[in-house]
């Protein structure tokens, strides 16, 4: 097959495999009819509009924000000065904190959240909330990490080496010079971390209390409830949200190369 | 490269210590509650395990839907990866835009999708019909098939991602210099490109395949109870029997394959290099 | 940079135990089912009498005993409400409090069965259910249990997992189709296992088979009578069966939670569901068949529900005991047999 037929026709199919359900979604989002189908029976947005008025919805995305706000954020104000000693510092035991900090990506995540019922939540009486925003940082760690050790990588380390012997303080150092280089790997880590956070589902699955769940999680009972198109449209809602968010980082920020 | 061991520390410790206590000593706990039994240890937890035949399903299909979705999917990454790269960059950029964008969408929402997609009265069973390929719907939901078409759209974007950034970085006059030295596209593609960019293989290999096996929504809304997977066998056994033994042993056979099938590839990718 | 995102974990930590620890709160953990009547005619209602606040939360019968017994030390929930099995189960493992039923002022007007389904003192009956099964009548006729397994119907059958209310109840009338009845329901699950490859699936929440139906997945379903309002609602031609063998069915149960904080709140929320006029209201809007005898409904509602003394005393209900001792090897047979 000669490329000329074979690259559009290969593009076209997995293009289409992967972004395919997506669209499918929104168009049932929009049907005027009582159940989940398509092709959407009639155009209405009553869906859309029920989004807003679920009441759990609506605290299980309060939940879902200030976890992958405020969960991102701890991750990186722990994240942020491990990479720094990681990247600029003879570190004793360098590879074993490396490792530690990253091993929350390659644990099965419905493990952890049950470790931390079990031994945490359980045992200390630990608040399901904070547990939840403990158990997100930990899982938003080995992003900051990463993405943040990879920009001060590229970053030459002679320049606040420099300002040092110029008699800055390291702290001054690290905050007028290296900071202001890595802002943008710092914002592209946050971005990261948010979705990660945001979409997680196996690390909240046991980490649910009456009352207290995460968005998708709260989605997933909901649909175990009725399988009505409004679940549909708060998925589109929260993928033109996580759109969007990408978008404009990979418009100011050149977002994918950190990806 | 600074010397200071001590500030080097502070700077570190506070993530590794907060890695360790909240994540690293729950998930050791939790594996070692499997190798206990009345107060000593003991694989008795893995023979009780095995020893059922349900177990043994539920394990076998696991493994076998994770190297299904592996294997298809880096057949088809390849070939999706291998049009990316000869594009434009202008066109380039856009094609890798849309493979990272279902990664941002959350994967309640992606599988979702399929109920409708896949369902009796779905548009899968309607094309069918209307082409002629089936008199009657063909079911697909509550099966194998379900999930496997479920982790396969979940997991080929990092695939896909994996073997663009290793098609990009093979030489540019590699598959030229084959083709004029008379290498049909078979040859080219397992003597060329396989061991120039296997790394990129063994990198999305170990994403797709852990991805499968520890994926949790997909199997449970596609799957249902009869096509139980580790996972939501896991998730079963803790919410209907507080089985928290079998939980254990269930995640350490997790863990155990997401590490085997990452030092396995790793293994092949250099043993193809030493020839 | 740094400054923000300290003060959001900061301002994260600070409102996180804060919105737990508000006014006074009563944790209830009920059926998901029809949470939107509930909280129409039961909790909204309630938060107004009381002046507290209700947390829900819902699950199936099983989640929440296990749930229950993982939060043993320090409970969550302060009232549940599970089947008649799990009461007992929950008795056995301590995880619930004798109920003061002088505190219930509706207590007397409840049928004899419910006042004390178990003879423990532990729960009270709040609903009855027949247990059949609901069928495209369009498609197919069920005229017996053994009708769900024929070689034409069991590919458009979802069967109740061993695991939840219904499967035991729908096993032991199979088995009774079948002639060969025995409290380890073996044959039944045999009679299953055969056509395991068939049986669209081995559903676990009720709810999703509405779903189903609508989309043709499945034909048929043994259901409890509380989902069948679901059904009628599609505009299909719907039929609940009353097979030759006769129908099963159950009760659920409300039970209080040991060392619950909010005792007298969750009896006062017992004894308010209770009432003839919640009750009434569930009733009317087919969500729970009353077990208080004091409800009065129209007949055309009465024929939409598990209603009336006579009816209540036919239901073929297993015994709490017999549920709970031959347990452990349904479910492994169950496993075996229809599990892989």
């Amino acid at each position: 097959m000669t490329p000329r037929i074979f690259t559009p026709l290969v593009l076209f199919l997995v293009i289409g495999f992967l972004i395919g359900p997506f669209f499918i979604i929104v168009a049932a989002s929009l049907s005027g009819g009582e159940t989940l189908a398509f092709p959407p029976q009639g155009f209405s947005l009553k869906w859309v509009a029920k989004v807003f008025t679920v009441e759990s919805f609506q605290e299980s995305f309060a939940i879902s924000m200030l976890l992958a706000i405020g969960g991102t954020a701890a991750a990186l104000v722990l994240g942020v000065p491990a990479s720094y000693a990681l990247s600029r510092y003879k570190l004793p035991f360098g590879e074993t904190i490396r490792t530690i900090v990253s091993l929350p990506i390659i644990v099965p995540g419905i493990i952890v959240g049950l470790a931390l019922l079990r031994y945490i939540v359980v045992p200390f009486g630990l608040n399901i909330t904070l547990t939840l925003f403990l158990a997100h940082t930990a899982l938003v760690l080995p992003y900051a990490v990463r993405v943040v050790s990879a920009s001060l990588n590229n970053l030459r380390s002679d320049i606040e080496e420099a300002a040092v012997l110029l008699g800055s303080s390291r702290a001054g150092a690290f905050f007028r010079v290296v900071m202001p280089n890595i802002r943008s790997g710092i914002l592209a880590a946050f971005i990261l971390g948010f979705v990660t956070s945001f979409n997680q589902v196996p690390v909240s699955l046991f980490l649910s209390g009456p009352g207290v769940r995460t968005l998708p999680i709260d989605m997933l009972s909901y649909m175990e409830i009725t399988y009505d198109p409004s679940v549909a449209a708060l998925s589109a809602l929260l993928a033109f949200m996580s759109i969007g968010i990408v978008f404009l980082a990979e418009r100011f920020l050149g977002f994918s190369r950190y990806v | 490269m600074f010397q200071n061991r001590a500030e080097a520390l502070a700077l570190a410790l506070p993530a590794a210590v907060f890695a360790a206590i909240v994540f690293l000593a729950p998930v050791v706990i939790l594996l070692a509650e499997g190798f206990r039994s009345a107060d000593s240890w003991s694989l008795s937890a893995y023979t009780t395990f095995f020893s059922d035949p349900l177990n043994r399903t539920v394990f076998l299909r696991t493994f076998r839907l994770g190297l299904m979705v592996t294997v298809v999917s880096a057949v088809i990454g390849y070939a999706a990866a291998f049009a990316i790269v000869n594009l434009t960059p202008r066109n380039k950029g856009q094609m890798i835009g849309l493979v990272v964008l279902p990664l941002m969408i959350s994967s309640v929402a992606r599988t979702y999708a399929w109920i409708v997609i896949l369902g009796r009265t779905g548009i899968v069973n309607q094309a069918l019909q209307l082409v002629g390929l089936s008199d009657e719907p063909i079911r697909f939901l509550f099966t194998e098939t379900a999930v496997f078409i479920g982790l396969l759209q979940l997991f080929l974007p990092l695939m896909i991602l994996s073997l663009i950034s290793a098609l990009e970085n093979m030489p540019k006059d590699a598959i030229p210099a084959a083709r004029v030295l008379g290498a049909n596209w078979f040859q080219v593609f397992f003597k060329v490109i396989l061991p120039l960019t296997k790394e990129g293989l063994v990198i999305g290999g170990t994403l797709v395949f852990t991805g499968s096996l520890t994926a949790y929504i997909t199997p449970a809304i596609l799957g249902g109870s009869k096509v139980l997977m580790l996972e939501t066998l896991l998730y079963q056994r803790v919410t209907v029997a507080n089985d928290f033994v079998a939980a254990s042993v269930i995640a350490f056979i997790l863990i155990v394959m997401s590490f085997a099938a990452n030092l396995l590839l790793k293994r092949l990718a250099t043993a193809r290099n030493k020839r | 940079m740094k400054k923000f995102l300290l003060a959001s974990s900061a301002l994260l930590l600070v409102t996180a135990p804060a919105v737990s620890a508000q006014e006074k709160t009563l944790t209830i953990s009920v059926y998901g089912f029809a949470q939107d009547a509930f909280k129409e005619l039961v909790y909204t209602p309630f938060e107004q009498k009381c002046g507290c606040k209700l947390v829900v939360e819902t699950g199936n019968s099983v989640e929440r005993l296990a749930k229950m017994e993982a939060n043993k030390a320090s409970p969550v929930v302060d009232m549940a409400v599970v089947s008649m099995a799990d009461a007992l189960s929950a008795t056995r493992a301590d995880l619930i409090e004798k109920i003061d039923t002088s505190k219930l002022q509706n207590f007397n007007k409840l049928y004899d069965l419910a006042k004390d389904p178990n003879g423990d003192g532990m729960s009270v009956g709040y609903t009855f259910y027949a247990t059949s099964i609901v069928y495209r009548s369009d498609k197919m006729e069920v005229n017996s249990w053994a009708d769900l397994l024929s070689d034409e119907n069991a590919s458009h059958v979802a069967f109740p997992n061993v695991t939840t209310n219904q499967g035991p109840p729908a096993l032991y009338m199979v088995g009774e189709a079948i002639g060969k009845n025995t409290p380890d329901l073996k044959e039944a699950i045999a009679a299953v296992g055969a056509k395991k490859d068939d049986i669209v699936t081995f559903y676990v929440k009720s709810s999703q088979l509405v779903q189903l139906m609508q989309q043709e997945e499945i034909w048929a379903a043994p259901i409890g009578r509380f989902s069948w309002e679901g059904f009628t609602k599609l505009g299909l031609p719907i039929k609940w069966a009353t097979p030759k063998e006769g129908q099963t069915g159950g009760m659920n149960v409300m039970v209080l939670t040991k060392g619950s904080k909010n005792q007298d709140l969750a009896l006062q929320f017992m004894d308010f569901w209770l009432s003839t006029e919640i009750q009434t209201a569930l009733a009317e809007k087919l969500v729970d068949s009353p077990a208080n005898k004091d409800v009065k409904v129209s007949p055309e509602i009465a024929e939409n529900l598990t209603y009336g003394e006579e009816t209540v005393k036919n239901l073929k209900l297993i015994p709490s005991a017999v549920a709970l001792d031959n347990r452990e090897a349904w479910l492994s047979e169950w496993n075996a047999q229809v599990g892989q």
